[in-house]
C-alpha cells in the first residue's frame, strides 16, 4: 500500500482502547512505583540523619517540587480512574467519558516519561532526580507505553472534538442528587445574572454590584459551609466547590465573593470563643457583613513569619500599627481577619494572632472612613470586581474581646487550619475559570470561519480544545478529591494543595490557549477572553504561588 | 385554598437533541435531563400564591421514570410542599397522564391544578386541555396572568390577536405560558430543606389506570440538513431556477 492510500477514518471502537479500565490500572501502578522511586532519589538529596534538612531542601528546589509535580499526576491519575469506575458502576461511562480517560493517561504518562512542565519552560524530567537512563527504561511497562501511543491520537482528539461540539463535556461523576441541584441552580444563576455582565464591570473596573452580592447571600453563597447551629447550612466542602466552581464560570470574582466568608468563617469556627461564634457566623453566613482576609504585608508575602504589623494591647484595646497590601475587599467589607505581631519579643510564627477587626463599610467617596486607617487601590490587570488595596494602621483600635480565640499568639496556627478549606475553594475557582475558558475557546472556534471552514475543522484548534477539557475534567477531579476526603474529615493538606496547584496551572493555559484561538480578536479588550486570561492569571499567584506551594507540598510528601 | 402542580421530567433546553441511530426516538442516555421550563413556571406561581397568602398548599405531582425524582426535588426546593411521585417506564402519553392526574385530583381535591402548557419535548399542548375535560372543570390555557378572587379566577390568556382575559368559576385547570413570571433560584437552604420534605411514589395500577401508549411513533427524524447555495449569474437564471428546480414560482 503507497504512503498515499487512502486510509479509513478510525471507528470509535479502533479508538478506545481494550479493557480501559484494567489498562489504566495498571499504567497507574507502575506511575506510582516510579513516583516511590522518585521519592527515594530526593529524599536522598534532602534528608541528613534522618530528617528533613531544610537548606537542603532549597538547594534542592528543582528536584523538590519535581516530587510534588509528578506526586500531582500520579494522584490526578489515580482520581480519574476512580472517576471512571464510578460511572462505569452506574453505566455512565460512556464514549467521551472512556475518551477523556486515556487522553489524561496517554498525555500524562507521556509528560511523566518524557518532560513536565511544571511551568511554561521549566520542565522537570526524570533526569532530574538522578535517575539513570536504564533505571528510567525499567519505570515504564507496556500499559504505560499503549496508553502513550495509542491513548490521544489525531483520531482520539479529532473525536473528542466532536464528541464535544454541543457543549458537552463529560460527565462530572457527583454522584449526588442534591449537589446535581445546587450545580443547575447556580449555573443558571450564573449564567442569567453574572454571565452578561461581568466583562462590562471588568472593562470598567467596577465592584460587583451589591445586588449580586444579596442575590448570592439569599442563595446562601456565604453561610454555605457553616454550621447550622450557627445560621449556616452545614453544607459540605464538596457543595462548596460546585458552587464555586460555577459562579467562577462565569466570573472569577463573583466565584471569589463566598472565598472570604469562607476563610473567616473557618477561622472563626475553628479558631474562635463560643461567644465570637455566637456573634459573627451567623452574620457571616447571612451575608450581613462581609469579611476579608487582612495578611499579607509590603515585605511579606509567603513568609508570614516575617509579619511586622503590630498590635499592642492597651486596656481593653489593641491598638494596630503597620502596613497590609494585596487585601480584596478591602474598602466595602465589613470585617477584617486581621494577623498581627501581639509579641514583640517572640521572632517568627509565635508572636502573631488574628484580630476579628470590625470597620464601617465604605464608600467610593471615602473608601476607608476609619479612624486609624487608610487606603489606597491597587490598579490591577484582572481579578476585580472586589478590588485589590494596601491598607495603612495608625493606631486603628480593636476591642481586645475581638482576639480570636481569647489567647495571643495563635494566630499562625488559626490560619494554617483553614488552609485546607481555602486550597480547595481556589482550585474549584481555577476549575470554573478554566471550564470558562475552554467554552469561550470552543464557542469561537465554532463561529470563526477561515479558509471555507470554522476554525474547530482544523487539527491544531480542535485538538487545543479537546485538550483543554480533557485537562479541565482532570483537575476537577482532583479538586473533587480533596473536598471529599475534607468531608470525610481526613487530613487533606496535600491533596488540596496538589489541586490548587494543577487547577492554576489548567486554568492559565485553557486561557493562553483559548485566547490563541481568537487569534488578534483575542487580544482586543472587547472579547471576553481576554479578561479570562487576566483572570486566570492570579491563580498561579495567590493562595500560594505554585513555587510555594510545590515547596509545601514537597515537605509534606517527604515528612508525612 | 390547595393547588396542584404537574412537572415533568423533559431533556434539558440547553442540550442539542440528538435522534438515535434507528430512528426510534431521541437520545435519551446520559443527556442532561430537567424541569419542562412551562412546568417552572407553573410552580413559581403556585409558591407565589402560596407566599402571597392565597393558596395554603402546593403539591408537585411527576409521572415517569424513577429519576422524576430529581424533578420533583426540583419543585419542591423552588416551595412546593410535597411531592408524589407516579413511577412508570412506559411511554406516557398525554391522555394517560390526564386520567392519572384525574385520579389525583379527585383524591387530593384541590381548588387548582396548574401545568406548563406544554412540554418541550413533544409538544403536545393536550394534557391540561384533555384534565379539564376528564373533570369537567373549567380551563384557561397560555396564561400570562392570573388573579384569584372569591372562588374564581381571572386569567390573561396569550392568544394570536392579543390578551384575552377570561373569568373562570373555580375549581380549575389552568396552564403557564412564558411571560406569567420568571421562575427563581432555589436557594441553598431550600434544596436542604427540599430533602426532608415527603415524595408519596404510586404506580398507575395504583390509580387505576392503564399507562399504555394509544399512538404509535412511526419515525424520529433530524430537520433537513440545510444544503449550501448557489450562486447564479443573472437574473434570467435565477427565474429558470425559481421555475423548474425550486418550484416556487
Amino acid at each position: 500500500m503507497s504512503a498515499a492510500a487512502k486510509t479509513e477514518p478510525a471507528t470509535k471502537a479502533d479508538l478506545i482502547l481494550p479493557d480501559l479500565l484494567y489498562t489504566c490500572e495498571r499504567a497507574y501502578q507502575t506511575a506510582n512505583q516510579t513516583l516511590i522511586v522518585i521519592r527515594e532519589h530526593v529524599q536522598a538529596l534532602v534528608t541528613s540523619g534522618g530528617a528533613l534538612d531544610a537548606a537542603a531542601l532549597d538547594r534542592h528546589q528543582y528536584a523538590a517540587h519535581g516530587l510534588s509535580w509528578f506526586a500531582t499526576y500520579v494522584s490526578a491519575l489515580s482520581c480519574m480512574l476512580d472517576w471512571a469506575r464510578r460511572l462505569e458502576a452506574t453505566g455512565r461511562l460512556g464514549e467521551l467519558e472512556s475518551l477523556i480517560l486515556q487522553a489524561a493517561y496517554s498525555e500524562y504518562l507521556h509528560q511523566i516519561y518524557g518532560g513536565l512542565p511544571m511551568s511554561q519552560g521549566e520542565f522537570v524530567r526524570l533526569a532530574d532526580f538522578g535517575i539513570e537512563v536504564r533505571e528510567r527504561q525499567l519505570l515504564q511497562s507496556p500499559y504505560t507505553t499503549l496508553l502513550r501511543e495509542h491513548g490521544f491520537t489525531e483520531d482520539c482528539k479529532a473525536r473528542l472534538a466532536e464528541l464535544m461540539k454541543d457543549g458537552h463535556f463529560g460527565d462530572p461523576g457527583l454522584d449526588d442528587e442534591t449537589l446535581d441541584m445546587v450545580r443547575d441552580q447556580f449555573r443558571r444563576f450564573a449564567e442569567e445574572q453574572v454571565a452578561p455582565h461581568c466583562h462590562g464591570w471588568h472593562l470598567n473596573d467596577q465592584l460587583i454590584p451589591l445586588e449580586i452580592v444579596e442575590t448570592m447571600a439569599e442563595l446562601g453563597v456565604f453561610g454555605l459551609t457553616v454550621p447550622e447551629a450557627y445560621g449556616g447550612l452545614g453544607m459540605g466542602k464538596m457543595a462548596m466547590c460546585v458552587v464555586t466552581e460555577e459562579l467562577s464560570r462565569a466570573y472569577i470574582g463573583v466565584g471569589s465573593l463566598g472565598t472570604r466568608s469562607e476563610i473567616a468563617a473557618e477561622l472563626i469556627r475553628l479558631g474562635g470563643t463560643e461567644e465570637q461564634k455566637q456573634h459573627y457566623l451567623p452574620l457571616i453566613a447571612s451575608g450581613q457583613i462581609l469579611p476579608t482576609a487582612v495578611f499579607t504585608e509590603p515585605n511579606t508575602g509567603s513568609d508570614l513569619a516575617s509579619l511586622r504589623t503590630r498590635a499592642v494591647r492597651e486596656g481593653e484595646t489593641y491598638k494596630v500599627t503597620g502596613a497590609k497590601t494585596w487585601i480584596t475587599h478591602a474598602a466595602r467589607s465589613d470585617l477584617m481577619t486581621l494577623l498581627v505581631r501581639t509579641n514583640p519579643d517572640q521572632p517568627g510564627y509565635k508572636g502573631l494572632s488574628m484580630l476579628l477587626a470590625e470597620k464601617p463599610r465604605g464608600t467610593d467617596a471615602d473608601p476607608f472612613p476609619a479612624e486609624g486607617m487608610t487606603g489606597g487601590e491597587i490598579k490591577v490587570l484582572g481579578y476585580r470586581g472586589m478590588k485589590e488595596y494596601e491598607l495603612g494602621f495608625d493606631g486603628f483600635e480593636v476591642p481586645a474581646a475581638n482576639l480570636l480565640g481569647g489567647t495571643e499568639g495563635q494566630g499562625f496556627k488559626q490560619l494554617m487550619a483553614t488552609f485546607e478549606s481555602a486550597r480547595i475553594q481556589t482550585a474549584a475557582r481555577a476549575v470554573g475559570v478554566a471550564q470558562n475558558a475552554l467554552e469561550t475557546g470552543l464557542r469561537y472556534a465554532q463561529e470563526r470561519q477561515q479558509f471555507g471552514k470554522p476554525l474547530y475543522a482544523f487539527p491544531r484548534v480542535h485538538g487545543k480544545l479537546a485538550w483543554m477539557a480533557v485537562e479541565t475534567m482532570v483537575a476537577r477531579q482532583l479538586t473533587y478529591f480533596a473536598g471529599r476526603e475534607k468531608d470525610s474529615d481526613l487530613r487533606c493538606d496535600i491533596e488540596a494543595g496538589m489541586a490548587k496547584l494543577l487547577a492554576a496551572r489548567v486554568a492559565w493555559s485553557n486561557a493562553d490557549n483559548a485566547l490563541q484561538i481568537h487569534g488578534g480578536n483575542g487580544y482586543a479588550e472587547e472579547y471576553a477572553i481576554s479578561r479570562i486570561l487576566c483572570d486566570a492569571r492570579i491563580l498561579n499567584v495567590f493562595e500560594g504561588a505554585a513555587e510555594i506551594q510545590a515547596h509545601v507540598i514537597a515537605r509534606g510528601l517527604l515528612t508525612r | 385554598m390547595k393547588v396542584l402542580v404537574a412537572v415533568k421530567r423533559v431533556v434539558d433546553y440547553n442540550v442539542k437533541i440528538r435522534v438515535k441511530t434507528d430512528n426510534t426516538g431521541v437520545e435519551l442516555a446520559n443527556v442532561k435531563m430537567s424541569m419542562n421550563p412551562f412546568d417552572e413556571i407553573a410552580v413559581e406561581e403556585a409558591v407565589r400564591l402560596k407566599e402571597a397568602g392565597t393558596v395554603t398548599e402546593v403539591v408537585a405531582v411527576s409521572l415517569g421514570v424513577a429519576q422524576c425524582q430529581e424533578t420533583l426535588r426540583t419543585a419542591l426546593a423552588m416551595g412546593a410542599d410535597r411531592g408524589i411521585l407516579v413511577t412508570s417506564d412506559a411511554d406516557l402519553q398525554p391522555l394517560a397522564v390526564a386520567k392519572m392526574l384525574k385520579v389525583l385530583v379527585e383524591r387530593e381535591a384541590p381548588d387548582l391544578v396548574f401545568l406548563g402548557k406544554q412540554a418541550i419535548d413533544d409538544d403536545a399542548n393536550q394534557t391540561g386541555q384533555m384534565l379539564a375535560g376528564l373533570l369537567g372543570w373549567a380551563q384557561g390555557t397560555f396564561l400570562s396572568k392570573l388573579t384569584l378572587a372569591d372562588g374564581r379566577a381571572q386569567v390573561t390568556r396569550e392568544i394570536d390577536g392579543g390578551l384575552e382575559t377570561l373569568d373562570i368559576a373555580l375549581p380549575a385547570v389552568v396552564t403557564a405560558d412564558l411571560r406569567l413570571n420568571t421562575p427563581r433560584y432555589a436557594s441553598l437552604p431550600n434544596i436542604m430543606k427540599a430533602k426532608k420534605k415527603p415524595i408519596e411514589t404510586l404506580t398507575p395500577a395504583d390509580l387505576g389506570v392503564d399507562p399504555t401508549p394509544r399512538l404509535t411513533v412511526l419515525k424520529v427524524e433530524e430537520p433537513p440538513v440545510r444544503k449550501a447555495g448557489v450562486r447564479v449569474p443573472d437574473v434570467a437564471t435565477l427565474i429558470e431556477k425559481l421555475r423548474n428546480e425550486a418550484k416556487v414560482i
